[in-house]
């Protein structure tokens, strides 16, 4: 039975469909549900653009890394490049911050969740249901993982149309938009630029998929296109929200892309919004059982444990790891909004 | 498969000794009103009212409860009535008169702080007792709260210009722009009748005045909708139907004068006087003195709001532009206050066919 636990095998590589829908699905993440309460002035439309061409830069660099030879190779490329002390080590520092970035994720979903779908839920519960599912879209293999992030993004990226609505009146108020040029530039609107910077992070991850991602020529384009999507998303969001809440209202508003979804009645089902979060939980689960598998794969190099088997255990409990830190996490540290 | 099967069996396992939901929502067991009615009750307190059951055939009772806080209501109707009390289907919040004087923003925060409550509900305005209109009218029409929620919704769809009809988040995002107030309508009731008699007009969060329903009639083609089905001029024995307006409105650089100039387009619907309206000439001196009329009406709106130091007209957004930065409210209505005002009509009617 175990000797079928495979999680890491390769039979083929995905192209730059897959690295485009990646990009993007992570760029499209938690931070983007809360930003435009963060960037709140209308001149950070043009922060948004300048965040994006930034990002770029940041996928150059990472694209120079994802082309060499180094990376096909994956674990043992590393390996070569540095040495396997120091490649523990890193993977060391790694699971932390898959760790952190897998918490996040995962809780605040749960918070939207909690707050718009079921207030009188326990959050546990739904953390749990989130983690059991996202353990078995993991166990399903890397491989597979990885396809699905095409279903994932076809699945949800219609969602922007939806907006459409709050561009045109009677919802939307033209003047919301004014001013377009800053005043004065707080503490606060770097704060809210620091914050599209982290949003549009993501695409570091593919460092992890080394032998899944290929051909090479091909993977600086998909991951342009993804993060010139993810922009475009960005701001189609942001404008929407800033033409339907004005600035001053939009700073009071926790979860302003969400909330304003409420506004829309269809006439067969009045909550539009509870529909939407469902589906938003597609890509969530998706990347959430990407993060799972990455984070084993790092504890497997700390552990040195690399040319073993994967087994079913092992994965399970580090997967019951993270679920006991999330719980641990959400009891204690965790503030809403 | 086996850890599968194992997760899933916890799952239920758990889920049956513990539910995790606290909801229930059997329609049998519940009551989702689809109003509130809210007055002043004795001693600072809350009196709220509404109609239940309303969705199954049983019959209708008014119940009205005295609380201190609006949820504390849910809580006592529950505690007195067969039903579950729920907020999702509520679609009309009707706030007294006298209370909104007192106070409006913290009853709208409650409602708009719930998950449940739709931002599409409306907010009403009620002169008189409201209470007395349902208990006499809900003899009669059996699903009362439906109609009314019909008929709101009838007048807001197309703007059509018959009344303002506003909604939670029309409300709250012009309370907090800093360039507009916030209007709500204003009805009369009483034991026969729910009659429009306005529209009541907002310092920001407090309702400091109306304008009535003649004055209506202008605020909606400068402000609301530029629309208005029917306009009647009693005082020229005209009425103009299917009335469009296209209003521009500038503030000089100074910010001393502001010109209004409305483009107005309909035709007549009903003539009853003694001028042959038939020959150009006469039609021409008719039109001259229907802009002459309405501009004296607009220019009366306009000085009122400076008056009451209020933008429900939201001339203030005019002086907006994307690369000038903009006053503080207080700043802008300071100039407000004082400036001149020019109103200037077109008027383009297509006369009376026969």
């Amino acid at each position: 039975m175990s000797s079928r636990f495979r999680l890491f095998d390769r039979t083929a590589v995905m192209g730059s469909g897959y690295i485009f829908a990646m990009v993007n699905r992570m760029q499209m993440l938690y931070y983007i549900l809360i930003l435009p309460k963060h960037l709140v002035q209308p001149y950070m439309i043009v922060g948004i653009l300048g965040v994006g061409v930034l990002s770029q830069i940041n996928l150059f660099i990472l694209a120079k890394y994802l082309t060499s030879n180094y990376f096909v190779l994956g674990y043992r490329g590393f390996v070569q490049l540095f040495s396997e002390k120091i490649v523990r080590f890193f993977a060391l520092l790694g699971i932390f911050f898959i760790l952190i970035k897998v918490i996040v994720t995962t809780l605040g979903y749960v918070e939207i969740v909690h707050q718009f779908m079921f207030p009188s839920m326990k959050t546990s519960w739904l953390i749990f249901v989130l983690m059991a599912s996202g353990f078995y879209i993991a166990s399903q293999g890397m491989e597979k993982t990885i396809r699905l992030s095409i279903i994932s993004f076809l699945a949800t990226i219609w969602v922007i149309l939806v907006y459409i609505p709050y561009f045109l009146p009677p919802i939307s108020e033209i003047h919301h938009l004014y001013p377009l040029v800053p005043g004065e530039v707080s503490l606060h609107s770097w704060y809210g630029l620091l914050m599209v910077w982290s949003a549009l992070s993501g695409p570091e991850y593919l460092v992890c998929l080394g032998p899944w991602i290929g051909p090479k020529e091909k993977i600086l384009r998909g991951m342009s296109i993804g993060n010139a999507l993810s922009v475009f998303e960005y701001l189609v969001l942001f404008v929407a929200c800033l033409l339907y809440y004005g600035s001053p209202y939009l700073e009071k508003i926790s979860f302003p892309v969400v909330n304003m979804i409420r506004y829309l009645q269809s006439p067969v089902f009045e909550r539009v919004d509870l529909i939407l979060i469902s589906l938003n939980m597609i890509y969530f689960l998706y990347l959430i059982a990407l993060f799972l598998l990455c984070l084993y794969g790092a504890i497997r190099i700390v552990a040195g444990r690399i040319n073993i088997k994967t087994n079913r255990k092992g994965f399970l409990g580090s997967v019951a790891a993270v679920f006991i830190c999330m719980l641990i996490i959400n009891g204690w540290y965790w503030r809403e909004g | 498969m086996k850890t599968l099967l194992s997760i899933l069996c916890i799952l239920l396992v758990f889920s049956g000794c513990s539910s995790p939901y606290v909801e229930n929502n059997t329609v049998e067991e519940i009551a989702p009103v689809t109003f509130w009615s809210l007055n002043q009750g004795e001693g600072g307190r809350l009196e709220i009212t509404t109609l239940v059951p309303p969705v199954t055939d049983e019959k209708k009772r008014l119940f009205t409860l005295n609380v201190d806080l609006l949820k504390q209501g849910k809580k006592e109707f529950n505690l007195k009535f067969y039903r579950e009390l729920k907020f999702g289907q509520l679609r009309m919040l009707i706030i007294n008169e006298k209370l909104a004087k007192k106070e409006v923003i913290s009853i709208i925060d409650t409602i708009l702080s719930d998950p449940d409550v739709s931002p599409r509900l409306f907010l009403v305005l009620v002169r008189g007792s409201f209470e007395d209109f349902l208990e006499g009218e809900s003899k009669v029409q059996k699903n009362l709260d439906y109609y009314l929620y019909r008929m709101f919704r009838h007048y807001e769809r197309r703007n059509q210009g018959e009344m303002s009809i506003v909604n939670l988040h029309e409300f709250m995002e012009k309370v907090y722009s800093h360039y507009s107030d916030p209007v709500l309508p204003i009805f009369k009731a009483d034991k026969d009748n729910f009659t429009y008699e306005g529209t009541a007009l907002f310092n920001e969060n407090k309702y400091v005045g109306l304008f009535n329903k003649r004055e209506d009639q202008m605020f909606q083609l400068t402000a609301n909708d530029h629309y208005l089905k029917n306009l009647p001029i009693p005082h020229l024995n005209v009425s103009l139907g299917q009335v469009r307006s296209k209003v521009h409105m500038q503030v000089d650089d100074q910010l001393k004068t502001l010109t209004i100039h409305v483009k107005l387009k309909g035709r007549i619907d009903e003539y009853r006087g003694h001028q042959n309206i038939l020959s150009r000439s006469e039609m021409n001196r008719m039109t001259h003195d229907i802009e002459s009329y309405l501009q004296r009406e607009t220019a009366e709106l306009v000085k009122e709001t400076q008056r009451l130091k209020i933008e429900p007209l939201e001339v203030g957004a005019h002086t907006l532009s994307p690369l000038v930065h903009p006053m503080t409210r207080r700043e802008w209505l300071d100039h407000y206050e004082k400036m001149k005002v020019h109103v200037k009509y077109s008027v383009k009617i297509e006369p009376l066919s026969l």
